[in-house]
């Protein structure tokens, strides 16, 4: 398991690598260092003062090659810092970045853990339900019910819920967040619900096909016939078989609890990691950009080994090879 | 445990189910809340220069001069400065401001000052501290916008460079008190101070404009202690984020992203010393003659010290709908009208009875700006080198763009239609002037196209409608439909103008490049002078020559002679017939198509007292004041949860799903 461990490491290695180039090549072919340096002084500071800023900032360095200093150009230093985990300042108003990240993970997990694990215990308490009652309208009422809410952009939830709940009924505000103790559940549970409302349509569905694929099984059978009861036989013998499919869509998303939404957070205005990146690319933020891409690629990839590792410890069949 | 827990949780539910963005222990208090678009970047008054961060800079720190709340046109008093100064003549042709600072003005307590006496927790603020800020405006490490602004102060641009070299030559020159490294490069000449409260500023050539720049945040006063201590090692702040000045409020709370909190400053001079009626610390007691039938001369409020708020609370809204919606369930004290919901909040130009039944307020005040179409006069077809035959085109096409159309098309009739580059309470600004060809004219037009030689817009050497490329920076669809607008008007000339649409950036390199033809701009005035929007024509600063903001690249020498002239001059007759003449100019020559300045629609809720919009960047909240009570009040008519679909929703679903269950497991038995 050591090699496969140490195997996967290495493609991760490579993929980081990867992303960071095209991340580089993206962002310099949208962007140039001028238009960085006037999103952050503004638009009426004459172009010495771009100059001054764009020195300032390091930008004013060759790109890609440097034929006199060739480890001198933007190109090496944008992997020096990430690679290092020195992200610096960020371009748009010079704050520490690692800072920014500490500031907006506290919000991005107070949305994403309880949309997480609501999600998840909804979703799995709901496609049990549904896997029990299969074949009746309430599984069929349900599939639609799923299909419907699956087929709604993320985008109608957020503004719908935004006018239904927030404006019409208020049973909480629009938008906006406040980490005091007091008022921070307020702000949560709008968003709250319109993640569950928009997520637990897929995963129903998704839960269910596995649920009622396991029920099916022999020993399913076999547990039934020894007279193990129907809650039983769902919670004990075809939850706990179903673990594998369950965690391949839940581990990959844990690290993701980190980085926020985008959408949520942007819409709902949570200064979380996700409104950070959303900020970041509107504003031209390379370095800011870059450290949370870096972090968000590297996440990923580290879900992706803690994934498959999860597999044997779930399932003592599985084996690495 | 676990029907504990889902009691628990219902029961915080219940507890939670309120649209009330603000804590309870708030109701009571007089605070205007205000929403920010964007996290200000920096409220380093240096550097910050975008209108949100002015509102937060500008009553944190203290300005020496201010504009006059009420009147109009802008009118300068002192703020911490004793008087407004004059303009003195030296004999060799340099100019001098001295300034008079108030004695016992203090700053905000903050930790800071403990550098300076380990004991104190404010202090006076000073001449020395002009000086400072100043010379930090010149430090070019800090890339401040205005550095250019004021390099006509003596030896301005020599103690920038002499700081950079000292600061390139020896590193730890760098790592020295940032008032020590200043001092080491000599300070700048033209900045001298005069004992504690003195400080004189020479110019090398007149520039009256430059105290409007002293109401402004750039030039307050900073005190030395709060750069030096806020410099974000060991975890303390950056100073841009923890601004120590002697304004009417400071920063309580810094969040950036969702919340910046601001409170009354007990130090404010104008708390501390009532008794000096500093014009800028009280409430005026004179205004423009429609300020009184609107309450804003209310002798409750007349001759009172400011400020009247116990604190402003600025929260990060980057959506519009749920910031304005949040504004008509009273958790916002003002807003801009979406143009969505225009027609139900704005009736035949009035407040609709809906809104005015909710006892709101309707402002309506216009920018000082101007939006404009630009030619390119270095262009061989459209510019000046084409001649007669360059002008009666630009002049044609001038004459069928209907800015009036437009505003009412995009902007629901907002807008007053421009007819020269200045805007309305801009000295020079005629409301009776009528530009000739800022009046749609079709047949003159075509009469002056076929003059050019265009007849029917047609160009002669190709035999084809006269391809003409309009540059823009904007790839949207809603900039696309504006810029057809025009593209459709030309189209009635017969003249073939293609939308060049780039991103912005690639807009930039093209203007950079002077590789455009035909573009359309706009200017927020910096300050209320007629030379801040007439400089933009200014040939000495044309764009292709010197990347100045004359993008046009107009340069008429009977213009620049004219401009020279009324920079310098007094409001007055004579500054008048100069401007008139620079008009006339502009009127024939068309390097623009002047099209608008926007007109503001805002809407205030009944409890906010004194307002009165103020174009340029003033920070107002000094002289806002709450009636906490009746806005509390409303606030809790309009926002009474609904919760029966709650208990519907319940209820259906149940009825849905229960026969279901019964049936089934009736059947399993």
């Amino acid at each position: 398991m050591l090699a496969y461990i140490v195997r996967r490491t290495a493609y991760g290695f490579v993929t980081l690598i990867g992303v960071l180039l095209l991340l580089f090549v993206l962002f310099f072919l949208y962007a140039s260092p001028h238009e960085m340096a006037r999103r952050a002084v503004g638009e009426k500071a004459p172009p010495e003062v771009l100059e001054q800023w764009i020195v300032n900032h390091g930008y004013d360095k060759p790109k890609v090659w440097n034929p006199e200093h060739p480890f001198d150009t933007l190109l090496v230093e944008h992997f020096r810092r990430a690679l290092s985990f020195d992200f610096g300042r960020g371009d748009a108003d010079g704050t520490p970045i690692t800072q920014r990240l500490r500031e907006g993970m506290g919000p991005s997990l107070a949305l994403a853990v309880p949309s997480f694990v609501f999600g998840l215990l909804f979703s799995v308490a709901l496609a049990l339900f549904v896997a029990y009652f299969r074949e009746t309208y309430i599984d069929r009422m349900g599939v639609i019910v799923c299909v419907l809410t699956m087929s709604i952009s993320t985008l109608l939830y957020i503004i719908g819920g935004q006018f239904l709940i927030g404006k019409l009924l208020r049973w909480f505000p629009i938008s906006g967040f406040d980490a005091s103790p007091s008022v921070i559940v307020r702000f949560l549970m709008l968003p709250l619900v319109v993640s569950l409302a928009s997520g637990v349509g897929g995963s129903v569905r998704f839960y269910r096909t596995v649920f009622i694929e396991e029920g099916g099984r022999d020993y399913v059978r076999t547990a039934r016939a020894k007279g193990c009861g129907d809650l039983r036989v769902m919670t004990h013998h075809v939850l706990r078989n179903a673990l594998i499919p369950i965690l391949t869509r839940t581990v990959v998303v844990i690290p993701f609890l980190f980085t926020g939404s985008l959408l949520l957070e942007s819409f709902f205005g949570i200064p979380g990691l996700g409104s950070l990146t959303v900020d970041a690319v509107q504003g031209n933020d390379f370095a800011t950009l870059r450290a949370l891409v870096f972090i968000g690629s590297l996440l990923f990839i580290g879900a992706q080994i803690a994934t498959d590792v999860s597999y044997s410890l779930v399932d003592p069949r599985v084996r690495f090879e | 445990m676990a029907r504990f827990a889902a009691l628990a949780l219902g029961l915080s539910l219940l507890a939670a189910c309120t649209n009330n963005p603000y804590p309870d222990a708030d109701q009571g208090l007089k605070i205007l809340y205000r929403p920010l678009a964007e996290p200000p970047r920096t409220l380093d008054p240096a550097v910050s220069y975008n209108a949100a961060e002015h509102q937060i800079t500008g009553v944190v720190y203290a300005t020496l001069l201010d504009y006059h709340y009420l009147a109009r046109p802008y009118r300068l008093i002192p703020g911490l400065a004793r008087e407004v100064p004059h303009a003195r003549r030296l004999p060799d042709g340099r100019v001098a401001y001295r300034f008079r600072l108030r004695e016992g003005a203090l700053y905000q307590d903050d930790p800071a000052f403990a550098l300076g006496d380990a004991s104190a927790l404010t202090r006076e603020v000073v001449a020395g501290d002009v000086a400072f800020q100043l010379m930090r405006i010149a430090d070019p490490s800090l890339a401040s916008p205005v550095i250019a602004t004021f390099a006509k102060i003596e030896g301005w641009d020599a103690f920038s460079q002499r700081l950079a070299a000292l600061r390139e030559a020896d590193p730890a020159f760098g790592q020295q008190r940032i008032d020590a490294q200043y001092a080491a490069a000599g300070g700048i000449p033209g900045v001298k101070v005069a004992g504690r409260y003195q400080v004189e500023i020479v110019l090398s050539e007149p520039y009256p404009q430059l105290l409007y720049w002293f109401t402004m945040p750039f030039t307050a006063p900073v005190p030395w202690e709060a750069v030096e201590r806020w410099d974000g090692e060991e975890g303390r702040d950056f100073f841009k984020d923890h601004p120590v000045g002697a304004g009417p409020f400071f920063v309580t709370r810094f969040d950036r992203q969702s919340r910046i909190v601001l409170d009354r400053n007990p130090n404010y001079y104008g708390l501390r010393h009532p008794e000096w009626g500093a014009p800028a610390a009280v409430y005026p007691s004179e205004g423009e003659p429609g300020d009184a039938p609107l309450g804003r001369l209310d002798p409750a409020y007349v001759g009172r010290p400011l400020p009247f708020l116990d604190r402003v609370e600025y929260r990060i809204e980057k959506e519009d709908i749920p910031t304005f919606n949040k504004f008509l369930q009273g958790y916002y004290d003002a807003s801009g009208i979406l143009q969505e919901s225009f027609d139900k909040m704005v009736h035949e130009g009035a407040l609709s009875e809906e809104m005015a039944r909710n006892g709101m307020q309707l402002e309506k005040s216009v920018d000082p700006d101007v939006y404009y179409i630009g030619f390119n006069m270095d262009d061989g077809v459209v510019g000046s080198s084409a001649g007669e035959q360059g002008r009666k085109l630009r002049q044609a096409m001038s004459l069928v763009v209907d800015s009036r159309e437009f505003a009412r098309v995009f902007n629901n009739g907002r807008g007053v239609p421009a007819q020269s580059p200045l805007p309305p309470g801009i000295f020079g600004y005629e409301a009776d002037y009528v530009n000739p060809y800022r009046q749609v004219d079709l047949a003159r037009a075509k009469e002056l196209l076929a003059a050019a030689g265009y007849a029917g817009g047609t160009d002669p050497k190709t035999g084809k409608p006269l391809h003409l490329s309009f540059d823009l920076g904007d790839t949207s669809t809603r900039g696309r439909v504006r810029f057809q607008f025009f593209v459709n008007q030309w189209s009635r000339l017969g003249l073939d103008v293609e939308i060049a649409a780039t991103n912005y950036n690639q807009f930039q390199e093209k203007i950079r490049k002077n590789a455009y033809q035909i573009f359309m701009w706009g200017w927020i005035a910096d300050y209320p002078d007629p030379e801040n929007f007439l400089f933009l024509l200014w040939g000495q600063l044309a764009q292709s020559k010197r990347h100045g903001p004359n993008t046009a690249n107009f340069a008429n020498p009977r213009y620049d002679e004219l401009f020279l002239r009324m920079k310098v001059a007094e409001n007055g007759e004579a500054r008048l017939a100069l401007i008139r003449e620079m008009r006339a100019i502009l009127e024939r020559e068309r390097p623009w198509i002047e099209l608008f300045h926007r007109e503001n629609y805002t809407l205030f809720h009944g409890w906010v007292r004194n307002v009165k919009p103020a174009g340029l960047s003033l920070p107002t909240a000094r002289y806002v004041d709450i009636d906490p009570e009746l806005r509390s009040r409303r606030r809790a008519g309009w926002n009474q949860p609904v919760r029966w679909p709650a208990v519907a929703l319940a209820a259906g679903t149940l009825a849905l799903v229960v026969p279901g269950i019964v049936t089934f497991l009736r059947e399993r038995q």
